[in-house]
């Protein structure tokens, strides 16, 4: 009950962070769900590309977080920001994986169809492919979201009023640590299963017909 | 009418083309069957009517005009197109698949709906039970009469069927075959169809195009020619040693010679007269004496014995 006292005692200070943690992820992942989709659309058309930006993507999430928040804070500055684009970092590989794979996954013959019958490379993309891959490509995108909701709480390292903070302040001090690490990590963890589920509820119901893959996801 | 015009095609690093110098000419109407065996070029030839395969070389004109001045995806709208895999998409119900050309090419709700419904009674799906159903939710022979309906939705002059019957059981085969013959007698479609099976060929065709390596035409005639002669020793190969037994289910009862009736001696066999000489033998086979009364409801057109069926079969 002492962490519930705590977080209840200190939420004008938490209230903001849940905030502008809830910001920086959903920004991040609004930003890979776009970047990531494209670089998967052009990975699953080439196979070189698709080497290239898997190889720098891959790389990227080998990155530890707190050198690359430091890193990018020398050029865009402290808080917010550098936050925002190492997790956008971080973000592509499980989509733009997903969505590569979501396609590739694709019933050759009903690509054949859709091309039989006289769509162009758009259509059979927009009408055909993608519906297809969406369910594996919210797959993606959920192991993308809960795994950035976590990493962001390093970002209180450069700055960022996140729910790292609380965290952060706890480090290195002798009283009271345990709950304030906690109201870190509870808010933290409560926010990544809403996260989890609500995207795992869209996915289900985006999966209608598409059995064979939604299996794989 | 389509017309083949010493098309080639070569695939780069392939020592011998998929299809060399193919001549022919597809006359409108018919059912013309490219058949062979395996890696013969047959299906690479189809593709090449829609576009799906460019020619190396040669032409391909529809009615004249040459397809490859027309634009690719307006002119593989204009040819109806079914396959062996059926390639329905999952995500949509079986009316959404139907009307996928309809919608492509712009045609209002209304419309498409009335289509989508037509063409769902024409291959024998009431579209009450079946308009809303996910492909995952039918049988191998109802997804390709879904893929039939698919392929005629905006009415195309031509229709290409890559194997369409192929990976269906046995029985279902038969009957998707029988009403593709009722309906081509309703839409009179110019119809390529590609298959292994010679006695699909046969049974389908009006005409049948016999393929060796390379799209070489060995044979190209209607089908009861094809049986009765065999132009080359590829072709007596391929059909094998029962043609002439096939060929029988190519002639009609009314078509032939029949034996008088005779009163003294009544056949203990029945066979109706819209059947072929095949039914015939079959009827003579089980018979107690060897022959079989040809009747047409209640008369008597003759008897049939296994005289009547050499003298008819040659």
């Amino acid at each position: 009950m002492g962490t519930f006292r705590y977080i209840v005692d200190n939420w004008d200070t938490l209230g903001p962070q849940v905030a502008t943690h809830l910001l920086i992820v959903g920004i991040s992942v609004a930003v890979a769900a776009v970047a990531g989709l494209a670089f998967g659309i052009v990975s699953a058309r080439s196979e070189r590309i698709g080497t290239v930006v898997l190889a720098v993507t891959s790389t990227l999430i080998t990155i530890p977080s707190f050198a690359l928040f430091g890193l990018l804070s020398i050029w865009v500055g402290l808080a917010n920001p550098p936050v925002i684009i190492g997790l956008i970092l971080y973000a592509l590989l499980p989509v733009t994986r997903n969505t590569r794979a979501g396609i590739l996954a694709v019933d050759p013959a009903v690509v054949e169809a859709a091309r039989g019958m006289g769509m162009n490379r758009t259509q059979v993309l927009a009408r055909v492919e993608l519906p297809l891959a969406v369910p594996v490509i919210l797959a993606g995108l959920r192991q993308a979201t809960v795994m950035i909701v976590a990493i962001a709480t390093v970002g209180a390292t450069v700055g960022a009023n996140d729910l790292g903070q609380p965290i952060l302040s706890a480090i290195g001090r002798s009283g009271g640590t345990i709950d304030a690490v906690l109201a870190g990590i509870i808010p933290v963890a409560l926010i990544g299963i809403l996260a989890d589920t609500v995207l795992a509820g869209v996915q289900r119901s985006l999966s209608r017909g598409r059995v064979a893959v939604a299996a794989t996801a | 009418m389509i017309t083949f015009d010493h098309v080639s095609k070569q695939y780069p690093g392939a020592e011998v083309g998929a299809v060399n110098d193919l001549t022919i000419e597809i006359p409108s109407g018919e059912i013309v069957i490219f058949v062979g065996p395996s890696g013969c070029g047959k299906t690479t030839s189809l593709k090449m009517i829609n576009r799906l395969i460019e020619p190396t070389s040669g032409t391909v004109a529809i009615d004249g005009s040459n397809t490859r001045d027309a634009n690719v995806n307006q002119l593989r709208r204009s040819i109806g197109y079914v396959i062996q895999q059926v390639g329905l998409f999952p995500h949509q119900t079986v009316a959404e698949n139907v009307a996928t050309v309809p919608r492509l090419t712009g045609w209002d709700h209304k419309r498409i709906a009335a289509r989508v419904n037509e063409l769902l009674d024409l291959v024998g799906l009431p579209p009450a039970q079946y308009a809303k159903r996910l492909p995952a939710e039918l049988s191998g022979g109802e997804r390709q009469r879904v893929g039939v309906a698919r392929a005629l939705a905006i009415d195309p002059n031509i229709l290409l069927m890559d194997e369409p019957f192929g990976a269906i059981d046995p029985i279902a085969r038969v009957r998707l075959q029988n009403e593709l013959l009722r309906l081509q007698k309703i839409v009179r479609k110019t119809i390529v169809f590609v298959t292994h099976d010679i006695d699909e060929a046969v049974k389908l065709g009006d005409r049948v195009a016999l393929m060796s390596q390379g799209g070489h035409v060995e044979q190209y005639s209607p089908p009861a020619e094809l049986l009765a002669r065999p132009a080359t020793p590829f072709v007596s190969s391929f059909l094998g040693d029962a043609r002439l037994v096939r060929r029988l289910a190519l002639i009609g009862l009314r078509s032939i010679a029949l034996s008088p009736t005779n009163g003294a001696r009544v056949p203990s066999t029945n066979v109706d007269a819209s059947g072929s000489l095949r039914d015939a033998l079959d009827a003579v086979l089980r018979s107690s004496d060897g022959r079989a009364q040809v009747v047409d409801g209640d008369r008597i057109l003759g008897v049939v014995d296994a005289d009547v069926i050499r003298a008819a079969s040659v």
